[in-house]
C-alpha cells in the first residue's frame, strides 16, 4: 500500500474528528471511491478504538429506544433502501449494489429452499401458507351474502400475514346517519368483533391486529349501524350479508 | 512464572470474548440490512451505554449524548449493508457512526470557547490508565512526552478542534497541529 505522507494524516485527522467542515465531505467522498485511503481510514479507526472503551457507559433515559424505533418505524418490513446509481456505469462499479444482489440472492436461494424443504417434510398446510406468503394469495376467504337474497355482497381475504381486507361485489345503499360496519365472530363466548367500519361500500382494510389468526369457519358479517359504529361495540342493525372463511388451496 | 501465563491466559480470554462479541454484532447488523428490527434492539442493549458515556465525553450534556446516540442508531439502521466485516470489526464501525454524530452535533454546537473552564478539567492521565493494561494504545501513548500526548487524547475523547486545543494550552495554532501530527505519526510507527 504506498500512499503519500499528506493522505495517510488526512486519514488519521478524519478519525480523530479534526477536519473542517469541507476538508470532512472531501474525505468522505475519497472513502467511498478510493480503497487504499479507505483501508488506512478503518486502520486508524483500530488504532484509536481503546480510547472509546475508556467511557464509563451511562444508561440512557427509558424513552430513548422508544424514540428510534418510532423514528425507523415507516421502514419495518421492508429491507433499507437499495442504493441509486445515477447511471448504468456506476450502478456496474458500486459495491453496495453488487452486495445488495448477493443480498437478494441469498434471500431468494433461502426462500426456495425452504420452500422445497417444506415440500419434503412439512405438512401440506404449512406448504399452503408458505406459497400462500410468497404469492400473496390470501389463506382465507369468506363471501358474505345475504340470508334471504342469497346475493353475494362482499369477499374477505385474510392474509397469510395477517393483513384482511373487504372487497365489495354490489353497491350497498347506505342511509343517512348510517354506517356499514363489519364484524366476525372468532370466539362464541367473547361475541362478535368490530374489524372495519365504512360509510359505503368500498374495498376496506380490516382491523384485525388485535384478534387472533384467522380459522376456518369463522364467522364475518356486515350489518347496518348508526353512524361512528355500533354504540354497544355488538352489532345492534340488520345483519346485510355473512359468510363463514374457508381455506384457500 | 506461573502468574505471567496467568495473565497472558486471562488476556486471551479477553480477546476471545471481544472476538465473539464482535461476530454476534456482526451478525446484528446483518439482520439489520435485512430488515429485523430486532437486530438493532440487540445492538442497541448491548452497546447505547456505552455509546452514551462516549458521547457524553464530547458533548457533556445528556440530552445532547442521547440525540447523538439516536441519530446514530438511525444511521445503524439505514447503512446497516454497507458494513463489510472485511474491512474492520463491527464494534469500530459502530462507534465511527456514532462518534461522527456527536462529533456533528459538537460542531454546530459550538460549546468550548474561551471562557469555558470545564475543558482544561479533562484528566488525560485518568483516560490512559483506564485503557487495558495490554493496550498496544496505550503502551505507544505512553511513550510519547506529555503535552503532545494530551492533545491526541483531548482530540479523540473530547472532540476539541485544533483551535480549541491552542486556545485552553495558550500556544499558536500552528504548534498544536504539529504536536497533533507528530503524535499521530509516533502512534503508527509504534503500532504499525
Amino acid at each position: 500500500m504506498i500512499m503519500h505522507d499528506d493522505d495517510r494524516a488526512l486519514a488519521a485527522d478524519y478519525v480523530m474528528g479534526l477536519l473542517e467542515d469541507g476538508e470532512m465531505a472531501a474525505a468522505e467522498r475519497r472513502i467511498a471511491t478510493d480503497v487504499t485511503f479507505a483501508r488506512a481510514v478503518d486502520a486508524w479507526r483500530s488504532r484509536l478504538a481503546d480510547l472509546d472503551t475508556t467511557a464509563e457507559p451511562i444508561p440512557p433515559s427509558p424513552a430513548l429506544w422508544q424514540q428510534i424505533a418510532g423514528t425507523i418505524t415507516p421502514e419495518v418490513g421492508r429491507a433499507p433502501p437499495r442504493p441509486r446509481g445515477a447511471g448504468a456505469a456506476t450502478l456496474w462499479n458500486s459495491l453496495r449494489f453488487w452486495r445488495g444482489i448477493g443480498l437478494a440472492g441469498t434471500v431468494a436461494a433461502l426462500l426456495f429452499a425452504v420452500i422445497a424443504a417444506s415440500a419434503w417434510t412439512t405438512s401440506r398446510q404449512l406448504r399452503g401458507d408458505l406459497v400462500a406468503l410468497v404469492q400473496r394469495k390470501p389463506v382465507y376467504v369468506a363471501v358474505l351474502v345475504n340470508d334471504t337474497t342469497r346475493e353475494a355482497g362482499a369477499i374477505i381475504n385474510a392474509f397469510a400475514n395477517g393483513r384482511a381486507e373487504l372487497i365489495p361485489l354490489k353497491p350497498i345503499s347506505v342511509p343517512a346517519g348510517r354506517t356499514l360496519q363489519v364484524w366476525t365472530l372468532w370466539d362464541r363466548a367473547i361475541g362478535p368483533k368490530s374489524v372495519g367500519l365504512t360509510g359505503q361500500s368500498r374495498t376496506l382494510q380490516l382491523n384485525l391486529e388485535a384478534l387472533p389468526d384467522t380459522i376456518a369457519n369463522q364467522l364475518f358479517e356486515i350489518t347496518l349501524e348508526p353512524e361512528g359504529g355500533s354504540p354497544i361495540g355488538k352489532p345492534t342493525g340488520p345483519v346485510l350479508f355473512k359468510g363463514n372463511a374457508a381455506r384457500t388451496l | 512464572m506461573n502468574k505471567m501465563s496467568a495473565i497472558t491466559g486471562s488476556r486471551r480470554d479477553d480477546r476471545r470474548l471481544g472476538d465473539e462479541h464482535d461476530a454476534q454484532l456482526s451478525a446484528a447488523l446483518a439482520r439489520c440490512a435485512a430488515g429485523d428490527r430486532a437486530a438493532l434492539q440487540m445492538i442497541y442493549n448491548s452497546e447505547a451505554a456505552r455509546m452514551i458515556g462516549v458521547a457524553r465525553r464530547i458533548l457533556t450534556r445528556q440530552d445532547l449524548a442521547e440525540e447523538a446516540v439516536h441519530d446514530a442508531f438511525v444511521r445503524i439502521w439505514r447503512g446497516a449493508s454497507g458494513f463489510d466485516p472485511q474491512r474492520g470489526s463491527a464494534r469500530n464501525w459502530l462507534y465511527a457512526v456514532l462518534r461522527n454524530q456527536a462529533l456533528s452535533i459538537h460542531r454546530n454546537e459550538h460549546r468550548y470557547n474561551t471562557a469555558d473552564d470545564a475543558a482544561t478539567q479533562f484528566d488525560c492521565d485518568a483516560t490512559l490508565t483506564r485503557m487495558p493494561e495490554a493496550s498496544a494504545l496505550r503502551r505507544c501513548l505512553e511513550r510519547i512526552d506529555r503535552p503532545r500526548r494530551d492533545v491526541v487524547v483531548l482530540a479523540y475523547v473530547h472532540g476539541m478542534s485544533h483551535g480549541e486545543l491552542a486556545e485552553m494550552m495558550q500556544v499558536p495554532l500552528g504548534t498544536i497541529k504539529s504536536w497533533v501530527r507528530r503524535s499521530l505519526f509516533s502512534l503508527q510507527e509504534c503500532m504499525g
